[in-house]
This record gives structure tokens, C-alpha cells and sequence, in this order.
């Protein structure tokens, strides 16, 4: 591995790398910023999911009609790779029920559903004084105690991230997807608590240094930053205004502009000794630590062409869209698509009832006009402008026609796990193909193919040791058969053993209930011994009584 | 409310593939309009008669697919074949070089190959090509360039031309009108055992190339600079066909510039810079790879050398540019790039 000494010598150097190819995008971000952050009244109903990050579906702890305190844990992990779940107000559970949660699927997943009861009276809170003196183990503990998952828009929890110690922290406050100013917003509205939730995690993962990287079209934030950290004397952390080309902000993206280096294909940025967190996950973890507050609420922005007032809330998990919506003055009547997340990554939302989650940052509340498609759908005509703006350097528009012709080995082979699903090819493509939802089907295929083939060469293997194991048994019998009839032939062993055999009819009480196992059992082995013999010897006239016995007590 | 829940991107998009085309269609004009002048208005009649056949062969052979009609019509892409079709023919070729053409080039390289995106072969060039296999005269009958025709025939004179296959009216013969092409009078120069200095004595030869042809070729290249500035191609297939074409042909001058043609007589003859800017680079045809296009260029830039030195036919750009196509998925296949995180860190 690289030294990282290195890495940050680049930083120190000023010098930043660039990332192939990347998409320059009209930012949308102005509409948002120009109002102050606000903090919606408590929705009717909170409906809180209990799926988080790809399927990892936490295990509620309370039932319907409970009563449940701010900052209550309502769900728990069942394995260690899931979260927590925390009431986000007081209230009562009206019901736990299978809705439509905010993911790309629109999937079915257990929600709660809490009528807040206005109150908003916290559970009994666990705040640390002194939180350098935790110990890195007792920290990470309380951020998973805490629910805290990745707040840019994957959702990967975040106590997984440090597992090893890194050596450098990325803060990423680089929103490089248009329309979403909510780390923005938070950079520049709650700046201490981002410094201070830097420094914890840094004091987490052991990195001496930490960047918070920030788009260059991001006016103020950089001189209220660096003025904290000048006036505090926080050291190892620096600023770096990042050019603002789409996807800037994508975590391997990040990492090469800011180190020149790049997460080896298919690993992580532990791999390079990096770890990388969102503005946002930053100050949950502050809130946690400092405060002992969980995780129950995010910045999310609502914008669009049909809202009336874009701007930044800072919203309770579980708050309904149509909440948010209409405190935003969007008109129903001209909203035509809604959009969880950015414009390039974001996917639309059948129902406005659905409450937001631990990820979901922005939504976008888009009319029919801007939705609409430049030209008719048409067949790729390889111009490849996808191919360069490809920032993972793939060939999108050969993964498109491979993945078409259902030749998903040959999409494997043009590296099509490398995707990031940034979408710049889909947005450059003239023919107006949907490019990203190619991938993401001969991902899901490819990895649902190999989970079959695995599953065919285990079944394989255990035949095959199924087979081995008759054929071995099948050999040793024959051995002993051998042993046996040559024991036979012998006269004086013959002998020996009808005379033995004699002897323990003899004693057996009564010689018509043959097969009682308590006769054989001391004998065991022998008895087995015979058992195989006598299955094939008919000669052995005299030991058929015992037969079935034996053959009852045979294991196999 | 129905809510829309297609998937990203959710903001319009930048360009379609009719503006691909028409970009690239105004790339040509300028070229165009170089033709007009040095060979007067037969270039406009070509254009319109292979534009009109094209569509007419496209709308019937979408009909017989059972095709939508209008989003292909209107794509522009027959349209382009048509026009680049139309740049490679004699201005004075009858009607029916551009009928025969777009056949081939629409209907059998494109529409039974699958329709636009789905063609191997470059349609204007299959179509050039087996033009000028079976009809080599027609498709040699140069007009003289306008700075040494005796005769510039008018729009009457052209039309009556292309359809009626001469001029009854015109006290000026055909011969009289028409020329053999720069290239072509090396090649027969060359076949008689004339050195080259000879034979570019003669007025058809301009600076660099063809008296006439090396303007267009100058305006081909600005219009396919406009096409890089506007990112509908990139530098790598223009640039590796230049500079193959200095670098291969060069040796073989400096051996014997008697019987081998100089760089810039190769650039500037011809279809060389068409071909650099506007045919190799024809995206579904070509390699679509950053390396691909450098070897697809270089290929097209060797071929056509070797087949204008050695070959029978006086210009090989077509021909290259076809044998290339055949050779595009296999290059390719071999070129696929190194993606991020692949390539092994570059400062351990």
C-alpha cells in the first residue's frame, strides 16, 4: 500500500488530480440557498422505515398502539451490519405495517407510523463531556448505537466504516449533483458542529489528517471553515475547494482529485487507508457524542421548477413528502415527477405520502416541461460522448449493446461492476437510452447468476463428497468381506467363531425376541462387523437372528 | 396526482441524435459550397437527387420493417448519407449513379443490417464503392476546376446532363467538360512511366494536391474542427489518419518521389481529409474506443496509401474506410480501457 504521508503531501502541495471525463451541469442550487433553513411544525404522522441501506431491514421493539419518547429506540439491528431506529418525537405507534419506502424500488418495507402527540419529550439522553476520552471502540459503539448510517445518499452505516484505523479523513461537502444545497446549508449554518464531529471522527478512525472538501462554486463556506479552525486551533483539518465537474462528489471521484489515487476496483477507500463521511453524517455524529442524540433528523432540501419556495429544512425522519411539499408551496397541480435526491441519481417516487429517511437529502419537485425528453428514443448510434464522460473510464454504450444481446459475461468483462450509476452517459446520450438501468440489471443478473452458479457447485461439491464417502463405505465392506471370507476359509477361525457365536446365543434370554440391541451393543463394533457380512453371506446360516439388529443399529 | 416514475436523469438532456446529424450536415456546408465554385452546380444536383432517393429508400424500407416512420426519417442520418454520397460522385454523374447508390448504401448496408446504429458498413461509402466498381467511367468523368475549364456548364446544361446523359443544345462536347481527377491522372501518369515531377507540371495539380480539391479539402478539415469544438468527434480518428498518412507515406517519397507522392499531396487529394473528418469518424461504423480510433484512423490512413501506390484504383478512402469497418468490432474488442481503479497505483 501507498504511503499516506503521501497522499496528503499532494494536499499540502495544493495540487489536485483530475478525474476522467465528468459532465459540467447548471447548479440550481441558488433557488434553495436564497432562504434561511427552516424547521417544519411536527407532521400529523411520521412514517419512519426500518429498511435502511440495501435491504438490511432492522427489527422493531415496540407494537401498535405503544407510547414512545424522542430519541426511543423503536428498532434494532439483527445483524452487525444493520442500525438502530429511534423515534423522532413522542408519540404513539399507530401501526407497523409493509409501505412504499424511499428507495430506487419503491419497494415494500416494514415502516412505523407515530402521531407525534405534540410534545416532543425526549427519552433520558446520554451525553459525553469529555468525548476525546473515549476510547476509539466505546466511540464507534455509540455512533451505531446512535442509528447513524451514511447521509449522502447510500446510506452505509457508518460505524462499519471504522473497523481499521485510517490515516486520512474525507469529509465530502461536495454536493455535486444540481438542485441539492443541503450540505451547504448545514456547512454554513451549523460550522462548529461539523468541526467538531470532524474531529471526533478523526479521533475514530485514528487519521491524523481530514479534509473538508468543498465545490469551488460554494461561495462562503471555505472562510467560515477556515476562521473556526484558525480560531480554535484544530489541527489537521483543511479545506479544499474541489472543481465543481459532475461527479465531483462521488466517493472514488473525491479521492482521486483530492489524493491523486484510486480505490482499487471493486475495494473500498480503507484499501488506501482513507475513510470518507458526508457533511452531514459528520454533524449526526457530533449530535450523538455531545448531545446523546440519535439520529432523527437530516437537512433535506426540497426544490424543483414547481416549488413555490425552494428552500433547506431540517426535517424529523419519517416526515411525509407531501409535508415538506406543501410547507414548500409546490403546486399539485403542475407537479409531474418527485424526485428523491438529485436530478442525475435521484429516482421518482410513486406517492407523495412517504416519509423521508436517514437518506434521502433532497427532494425534487419537477413539472411535465422539464421532464420531457429532448428527442425520441433511438437506437445507440456509438457516438461516444458517453465514453467520455465516463468518470469510471468505462465504455458505457458497448456495456449497453452487450447487455442488450443478454451477453452478460461480456458486460462483466467490459468491467461493468465498476459503475457508479453517476448517469453522466445517460444524460450526454443523444439516442436519450436510459443507460444506467442497463447496468443496474446486468448487475443484479450477473450477481444473481453467480449466486445460482455457487449454489450449483456447492450442491456439486456435496454430491460429490456424498459420492466419494458410498464409495469409500462401498470399498471398506468389500474389504471386510474379504477379511471375512478368507477368515472363513480358514478352519481353525471358523471354528472359533461358530463356537462364539454359540456361546452368546446361549445366553441370550430369549433367542425368539431376537434383535434386542442391549445383547449386541457391548460388542458394538463386531457386531456391526458381522451385520455386513451376513447381508451377503447366506452361508452364515447360524448369525441371521442378529441381522436385523444390526442392521437397526447401523448409523449410517 | 399521477406522478411520473421513469428513472434518471430527471433534466432535459443536452442533444439528440438529430442534432448529431444536422451539426455534422453543417460541418459540410462550407465544403459544399467550395464545390459549387470550382465545379460548378452539379453539386447541388447530386445532393438533392441522393438526399431524395435516400429518404424515399428509407421511408420504404422502414415501411417494410414495419417501422415508426418519423423518428428515423427525421434523424437526418439518410439525409447525411445522402449528402456525403453526393460529394464523392462526378458533378456531372447521370441520375441514376444516385438512385443506384442510396440503393446500396440505404437499403442493402443499412436497413438490412438492421436500420441506424446497427450497420457495419459506412452506407455512403459501401454505396460509393460499388459505384465505382461497376460504373468506373461515369464515376471518373471529373468536371475541370473552374481557374482552367474552358467551360463552366450553367444549371441548364447540368441538368440536362445528369438526365439526359448529354448536351444537345451545347456547341461545347462533353470532353471538353470534363477532366480526369488529380489522382487519376498520377495513376494513368504513372502507368505510362512518367516521373511525378512531369506529371504535376500539368494545370489539373494545384499546391498541394488538385487544383480546386485542395479547397475543399481545406474547408472539410474547418468544418471537421467545428465538429471537435462541438464534441460531436473526437481528435483521435482525424489525427491518427493525418498523421499516418505523413508518416507512411514519407519514407516511401524520400526513397523515390518520383513514382511515390508526397505527405502533403496524399492529404490533399482526394478523399483524405472527407474521410479523416467526416467518414472514418462515422461513429457506428468506426471503433469507439480512445486507442480504437487512434489504430482504426492509422488503419484507414495505411490502406488508402498503399491502395492509391499499388492498387488499381487512383483513390482508396472508400475502400479503407471499408475494410476498416470489418475490422472496428474486433479492434474494439482488443481495446477495451483500463477503468478507474485498475491501474495500479501510480505513485506506490
Amino acid at each position: 500500500m501507498v504511503g499516506n504521508s503521501e497522499t496528503i503531501s499532494y494536499v499540502d502541495n495544493g495540487k489536485l488530480c483530475q478525474f476522467h471525463g465528468g459532465l459540467i451541469l447548471e447548479h440550481h442550487k441558488c433557488e434553495s440557498m436564497a432562504r434561511p433553513l427552516a424547521r417544519p411544525l411536527l407532521p400529523e404522522y411520521l412514517r419512519v422505515s426500518l429498511r435502511l441501506n440495501r435491504g438490511n431491514v432492522s427489527k422493531p421493539v415496540v407494537e401498535t398502539g405503544d407510547k414512545v419518547l424522542k430519541g426511543q429506540v423503536i428498532a434494532v439491528p439483527d445483524t452487525p451490519r444493520g442500525v438502530y431506529v429511534h423515534a423522532p418525537t413522542s408519540g404513539i405507534i399507530m401501526e407497523i405495517t409493509q409501505r412504499p419506502v424511499a428507495s430506487p424500488d419503491a419497494d415494500l418495507a416494514p415502516v412505523v407510523c407515530i402521531r407525534p402527540d405534540g410534545k416532543d419529550q425526549w427519552t433520558p439522553r446520554q451525553a459525553v463531556a469529555e468525548p476525546f476520552s473515549l476510547s476509539r471502540q466505546e466511540l464507534v459503539q455509540r455512533i451505531r448505537e446512535a442509528g447513524i448510517v451514511g447521509m449522502g445518499g447510500a446510506g452505509f452505516p457508518t460505524h462499519l466504516k471504522y473497523q481499521k484505523p485510517a490515516e486520512l479523513l474525507i469529509i465530502n461537502g461536495a454536493e455535486c449533483e444540481p438542485y441539492i444545497s443541503c450540505d451547504e446549508r448545514l456547512m454554513l449554518d451549523y460550522p462548529h458542529e461539523l468541526l467538531q464531529g470532524t474531529r471526533l471522527l478523526m479521533h475514530a478512525s485514528g487519521a491524523k489528517e481530514a479534509i473538508i472538501a468543498i465545490e469551488d462554486q460554494v461561495g462562503r463556506v471555505r472562510s467560515v471553515l477556515e476562521k473556526i479552525i484558525r480560531e480554535k486551533h484544530y489541527p489537521g483539518i483543511r479545506v479544499v475547494k474541489v472543481p465543481t465537474i459532475y461527479p465531483a462528489g462521488g466517493e472514488k471521484q473525491l479521492i482521486k482529485v483530492l489524493t491523486c489515487q484510486e480505490v482499487p476496483s471493486g475495494g473500498i477507500p480503507m484499501d488506501l487507508g482513507i475513510v470518507v463521511q458526508n457533511t452531514g453524517t459528520a454533524k449526526a455524529v457530533r449530535d450523538a457524542i455531545v448531545e446523546g442524540t440519535p439520529l432523527i433528523q437530516r437537512f433535506v432540501t426540497v426544490t424543483g421548477d414547481v416549488v413555490g419556495e425552494p428552500r433547506n429544512f431540517e426535517a424529523l425522519i419519517g416526515t411525509p413528502f407531501r409535508h415538506l411539499l406543501s410547507l414548500a408551496k409546490t403546486d399539485d397541480e403542475r407537479l409531474h415527477r418527485l424526485v428523491v435526491g438529485g436530478p442525475m441519481m435521484g429516482y421518482a417516487m410513486p406517492e407523495v405520502g412517504t416519509g423521508i429517511d436517514k437518506t434521502s437529502n433532497c427532494l425534487l419537485a419537477l413539472s411535465e416541461e422539464i421532464t420531457r425528453h429532448h428527442g425520441p428514443l433511438m437506437p445507440c448510434i456509438r457516438c461516444g460522448e458517453c465514453v467520455n464522460v465516463c468518470p469510471q473510464e468505462l465504455l458505457p454504450h458497448q456495456l449497453h449493446w452487450y447487455i442488450k444481446g443478454e451477453n452478460l459475461e461480456m458486460a462483466r468483462e467490459h468491467h461493468v461492476f465498476d459503475c457508479i450509476e453517476c448517469g453522466a452517459c445517460a444524460w450526454v446520450c443523444p439516442s436519450q437510452i436510459k443507460l444506467v438501468d442497463y447496468y443496474r440489471y446486468a448487475k443484479a443478473e450477473l450477481r444473481y447468476l453467480d449466486y445460482k452458479k455457487a449454489k450449483a457447485e456447492r450442491a456439486r461439491e456435496q454430491h460429490e463428497k456424498h459420492d466419494r464417502r458410498l464409495e469409500r463405505l462401498k470399498a471398506e465392506r468389500a474389504a471386510r468381506r474379504k477379511r471375512h471370507t478368507q477368515r472363513l476359509k480358514d478352519p481353525a477361525s471358523a471354528r472359533e467363531n461358530i463356537a462364539a457365536t454359540l456361546e452368546r446365543l446361549k445366553q441370550k434370554p430369549a433367542p425368539n425376541r431376537a434383535g434386542e440391541p442391549a445383547s449386541i451393543s457391548p460388542e458394538g463394533d463386531k457386531s456391526k462387523d458381522n451385520t455386513a457380512e451376513t447381508t451377503d453371506n447366506p452361508e452364515s446360516s447360524n448369525r441371521t437372528e442378529t441381522t436385523p439388529s444390526g442392521k437397526d443399529n447401523n448409523p449410517a | 396526482m399521477k406522478l411520473s416514475i421513469e428513472s434518471a436523469p430527471h433534466i432535459p438532456r443536452p442533444i439528440s441524435v438529430q442534432k448529431v446529424m444536422g451539426l455534422v450536415i453543417l460541418a459540410l456546408v462550407p465544403a459544399l459550397l467550395a464545390h459549387w465554385w470550382f465545379f460548378g452546380p452539379g453539386i447541388l444536383v447530386q445532393v438533392i437527387l441522393a438526399v431524395g432517393f435516400a429518404l424515399a429508400f428509407e421511408a420504404a424500407m422502414l415501411k417494410a420493417r414495419q417501422v415508426p416512420l418519423k423518428p428515423f426519417l427525421t434523424d437526418l442520418s439518410a439525409v447525411l448519407t445522402g449528402i456525403l454520397f453526393a460529394l464523392c460522385v462526378p458533378p456531372l454523374a447521370p441520375w441514376w449513379i444516385a438512385l443506384l447508390g442510396m440503393f446500396f448504401a440505404i437499403v442493402v448496408a443499412k436497413q438490412l443490417y438492421g436500420g441506424i446504429g446497427n450497420n457495419i458498413f459506412n452506407p455512403a461509402m459501401l454505396g460509393f464503392a460499388v459505384m465505382l466498381i461497376a460504373f468506373p467511367r461515369e464515376m471518373s468523368n471529373w468536371l475541370a476546376p473552374r481557374d482552367i475549364a474552358i467551360h463552366m456548364p450553367g444549371l441548364w446544361e447540368t441538368l440536362q446532363h445528369i438526365f439526359t446523359g448529354g448536351l444537345s443544345q451545347s456547341q461545347v462536347a462533353y470532353d471538353t467538360l470534363t477532366q480526369a481527377t488529380p489522382l487519376d491522372t498520377i495513376k494513368n501518369g504513372l502507368r505510362q512511366g512518367q516521373a511525378l515531377s512531369e506529371i504535376r507540371s500539368q494545370p489539373v495539380f494545384g499546391d498541394f494536391g488538385g487544383m480546386g480539391w485542395e479547397w475543399i479539402a481545406n474547408w472539410y478539415a474547418i468544418g471537421g474542427l467545428f465538429l471537435w469544438r462541438q464534441r460531436i468527434i473526437t481528435w483521435h480518428v482525424p489525427a491518427a489518419v493525418i498523421l499516418t498518412t505523413i508518416a507512411f507515406s514519407l519514407p516511401f517519397f524520400l526513397y523515390d518521389s518520383d513514382v511515390f507522392l508526397s505527405p502533403l499531396q496524399h492529404l490533399f487529394s482526394g478523399g483524405t481529409l472527407l474521410g479523416a473528418f467526416f467518414i472514418a469518424t462515422d461513429p457506428v461504423t468506426g471503433s469507439s474506443t480512445p486507442r480504437g480510433k487512434l489504430i482504426f484512423g492509422a488503419g484507414v490512413a495505411i490502406l488508402m496509401i498503399l491502395i492509391r501506390q499499388f492498387g488499381t484504383f487512383p483513390d482508396g478512402v472508400a475502400f479503407s474506410v471499408l475494410l476498416m469497418n470489418s475490422a472496428a468490432p474486433l479492434i474494439d474488442r482488443l481495446t477495451i480501457p483500463k477503468p478507474y481503479g485498475t491501474k495500479g497505483q501510480r505513485h506506490g
